[in-house]
């Protein structure tokens, strides 16, 4: 079975928010809670939820962490939770993807040290967002229509071992003349996770296995993505 | 025209004079108008003069003060008399009272008698005259008047006129007199026992039975000396009946200081949280505060932190005596209080000064409450509310705030694109909230900027190593034409221009680049080097 689900622990209000999210994008979520109550809730609402005690590693394997499960949210609201959870998981797959929610810049912390792949604070970026909105409204407003009014997206291009990208000069791309979009750099797995900006200076040569970040309607992102994997002039 | 014709159109005159309400009102922000820029210089003038004259009435009397001493006692006791006069005329218009009176007889259709019409005004001044502080004033001119320096000593009323000019010692009688109750019966306690205790002195220890006490004056003195601990010794108890009393009295005495030293710190205890908010309002309206920021939770603390980096001045209002401490270490102006205190808000200025109100509780009830008051007091206003659920982002909106930022939301967007793809949202959203060096900024182009007119294309932006994103434009524009634009909120949003896009005055320029890229830019369009 391919690695694809992603499953979510902690069925409170951020949870439910999560799920609903992923489900708008077609990802297929799995709520688990050891509440009772709050995974009646969620099931009365038509989410797949279950309860689970998550301190059992037989019963966390059980449900594929390990094995098919690509990626996990800790979303409980008490932070020894997510720390439990972070850590047994870890242990068990050292590959998995483990996003967790952290209330404090401590526990950020704590949590990136027990194995998380991504500590997201809900209130640090919900102040970030309001003093952008004091100290560039006009930005926020076109941002809030645009890139998270889903009219505008943000995508990674991978570039197959046969596309005829491989080998030319970022520079030399000049996709947003080609296509309706807009390249924000590139990302070299094999140097590092970093990105490379297009404008860095650095004229990176791409090659296969690359990841191209754009951005752009859907419709030219698809044609974008069609052009690459096609062998001839893109 | 008779005089009282006379006299009622004299009034009329006054009323309808701009000279003479301009003349009012600059003595009323002179004198009594806390918020006008011109008091705090008043108050410290007028405090120094007090404190000169009364430092010339003590080094009068050892020395002889000469020319100079006497033009300045002078010179003061002027100014004290013309502000006496001023207060005097502007505690309220005795014209108005004889319009009114003269009105209200031409509406019954009686005829207007000028004697009780008067009689009204002089009253209206009266009062004025018998209120302590103005009582204080007359006090402190009266004795300069040679046939009265018998009355010298009321000179020293001088320094009650302190009162007037200094917020703090008003502040102190103000907590003072909030304890009354018990200072009245601490007051009764304390008389019934000095006077239960000198009557019995007084039987014991009087002259011609071997004892010190000379009179009744004598034992109420050795009483209050005794009861309050001080306990000077020059009238003792001698016989074994006076000493008795003594220790009675000594017992009693403890108990009297104790009572009054906690009526005094209960009352500071109760009041100093309000004496502090008093501070800070006078500290907000001076450096002209414009935001307000309600709730210093974890988001509060994050828009303030990046707030003060910004240098913008704001002011945080939480009910939570540790976030306030908080607040305060980190050197930000706090007011502990609820947010939905209306009287807090007005006292801040929510109608006036402030522009920008953060709702940023935990508590979406008390989020909507806050904004809709305020929405009420003040309709300019820049509302940024906080929801923690979702269902409540559409009751934020109608409760008028301009602005919603949902937490929960905003985690699952962020979880959601994460989760699909983590490269590409990791470098965007660095992007977007500037935790890189490289961020999205907007650029605006003036109206004699070098680069109004000019197409897209003519500009090398690569090698000024910025990416163009789009432009902001006012207006509207037409998606089913063109369609990488987005009409915004009365502004419309060109999203990557082609090359013969050609740039106006007054358009947004969004890049995407180094902070240092931007700000040379911005340097070169300053210049005009573009």
């Amino acid at each position: 079975m391919a690695r694809q689900d992603t499953l979510i622990f902690g069925c409170s209000a951020l949870g439910h928010e999560v799920a609903m999210q992923l489900s708008e994008r077609g990802i297929q979520v799995y709520l688990y809670s050891n509440n009772l109550d709050e995974v009646g809730g969620l099931l009365a609402k038509g989410l797949q939820a279950a309860v689970i005690d998550y301190t059992d590693d037989e019963k966390l394997m059980g449900i594929g962490i390990g094995k098919w499960v690509k990626t996990i949210f800790c979303l409980f609201s008490e932070e020894p939770k997510n720390l439990f959870l972070t850590l047994s998981a870890r242990a068990l797959d050292p590959d998995l993807k483990i996003i967790c929610v952290a209330e404090s810049i401590e526990s950020s912390e704590r949590l990136r040290a027990a194995g998380a792949t991504k500590v997201i604070d809900p209130y640090e970026i919900s102040g970030q967002r309001v003093h952008e909105m004091i100290a560039r409204p006009y930005l926020v407003e076109m941002l809030e229509n645009t890139v998270f009014g889903k009219h505008i997206d943000i995508a990674e291009i991978e570039i197959p071992d046969s596309s005829v990208l491989a080998g030319m000069a970022l520079s030399d791309l000049e996709l947003n003349k080609k296509y309706d979009l807009i390249v924000i750099g590139v990302v070299d797995l094999e140097l590092s996770n970093q990105l490379i900006f297009t404008n860095s200076g650095v004229d990176h040569r791409l090659d296969a296995g690359d990841i191209l970040v754009v951005i752009g309607g859907k419709q030219e992102i698809e044609r974008l993505r069609q052009g690459v994997s096609a062998a001839g002039e893109p | 025209m008779s005089f009282a014709q006379k006299i009622i159109k004299y009034c009329y005159t006054l009323e309808g004079s701009s000279r003479y309400k301009g003349l009012k009102g600059g003595v009323y922000n002179l004198l009594q108008n806390p918020r006008a820029p011109i008091r705090p210089y008043f108050d410290i003038f007028m405090i120094l003069l007090v404190l000169l004259s009364v430092w010339l009435l003590i080094y009068e009397v050892k020395h002889d003060l000469g020319l100079w001493g006497d033009l300045i006692e002078v010179g003061a006791v002027t100014i004290f008399i013309i502000e006496y006069l001023l207060r005097f005329w502007l505690y309220n218009d005795s014209h108005k009272v004889i319009i009114e009176r003269y009105e209200r007889a031409e509406f019954i259709n009686e005829t207007f008698r000028l004697g009780p019409a008067l009689y009204s005004a002089v009253i209206g001044k009266l009062r004025y005259m018998v209120q302590p502080l103005a009582i204080i004033d007359l006090l402190a001119i009266i004795p300069s008047y040679r046939p009265l320096r018998f009355l010298r000593i009321f000179l020293l009323f001088r320094l009650f006129k302190l009162f007037r000019y200094t917020r703090s010692i008003s502040e102190f009688v103000k907590v003072l007199s909030e304890k009354r109750i018990e200072l009245v019966t601490l007051f009764i306690f304390m008389a019934f026992i000095t006077f239960t205790a000198a009557t019995a002195i007084f039987f014991f220890e009087a002259e011609h039975d071997g004892g010190q006490i000379d009179g009744f004056f004598d034992s109420v003195y050795w009483a209050l000396v005794t009861m309050s601990t001080v306990g000077y010794g020059d009238i003792t108890p001698q016989t074994t009946e006076g000493r008795v009393i003594s220790l009675v009295l000594i017992i009693a005495g403890l108990g009297v200081i104790s009572f009054f030293t906690s009526i005094i710190v209960s009352a500071f205890g109760e009041k100093i949280h309000e004496i502090r908010a008093h501070r800070v309002f006078s500290e907000v309206e001076r450096k002209q505060v414009d935001t307000l920021v309600c709730g210093f939770g974890r988001v509060g603390q994050v828009v303030a932190d990046r707030l003060s980096e910004d240098k913008r001045s704001f002011v945080v209002v939480d009910p939570l005596e540790e976030n306030i401490r908080l607040a305060k270490q980190r050197g930000y102006l706090a007011v502990m209080g609820n947010g939905e205190d209306n009287s807090l808000l007005v006292s801040m200025g929510i109608d006036t000064r402030i522009n920008r109100l953060l709702c940023l509780t935990g508590d979406d009830v008390v989020n909507v409450y806050i904004t809709l008051i305020a929405r009420q007091m003040n309709p300019e206003i820049e509302i940024i509310s906080r929801a923690n659920h979702r269902e409540n982002v559409n009751k934020l909106y109608r409760a008028g705030a301009s602005h919603c930022v949902a937490p929960y939301e905003v985690f699952g967007l962020i979880a959601a694109e994460y989760a699909g793809q983590p490269v590409a949202f990791e470098a965007v959203y660095g992007l977007l909230t500037r935790q890189t060096s490289e961020g999205i900024e907007a650029v605006r182009i003036k109206r004699d900027s070098s680069l109004a007119g000019k197409q897209m294309g003519e500009i090398d932006f690569l090698a000024r190593k910025l990416i163009p994103f789009g432009i902001i434009r006012d207006g509207c524009c037409d998606p089913e034409v063109d369609n990488s634009c987005f009409n915004l909120n009365e502004r419309c949003f060109y999203f990557n221009p082609g090359e013969r896009f050609t740039l106006q005055a007054n358009d947004l320029l969004v890049l995407i680049g180094h902070e240092y890229s931007v700000i040379h830019l911005r340097d070169c369009l300053e210049r005009g080097e573009l």
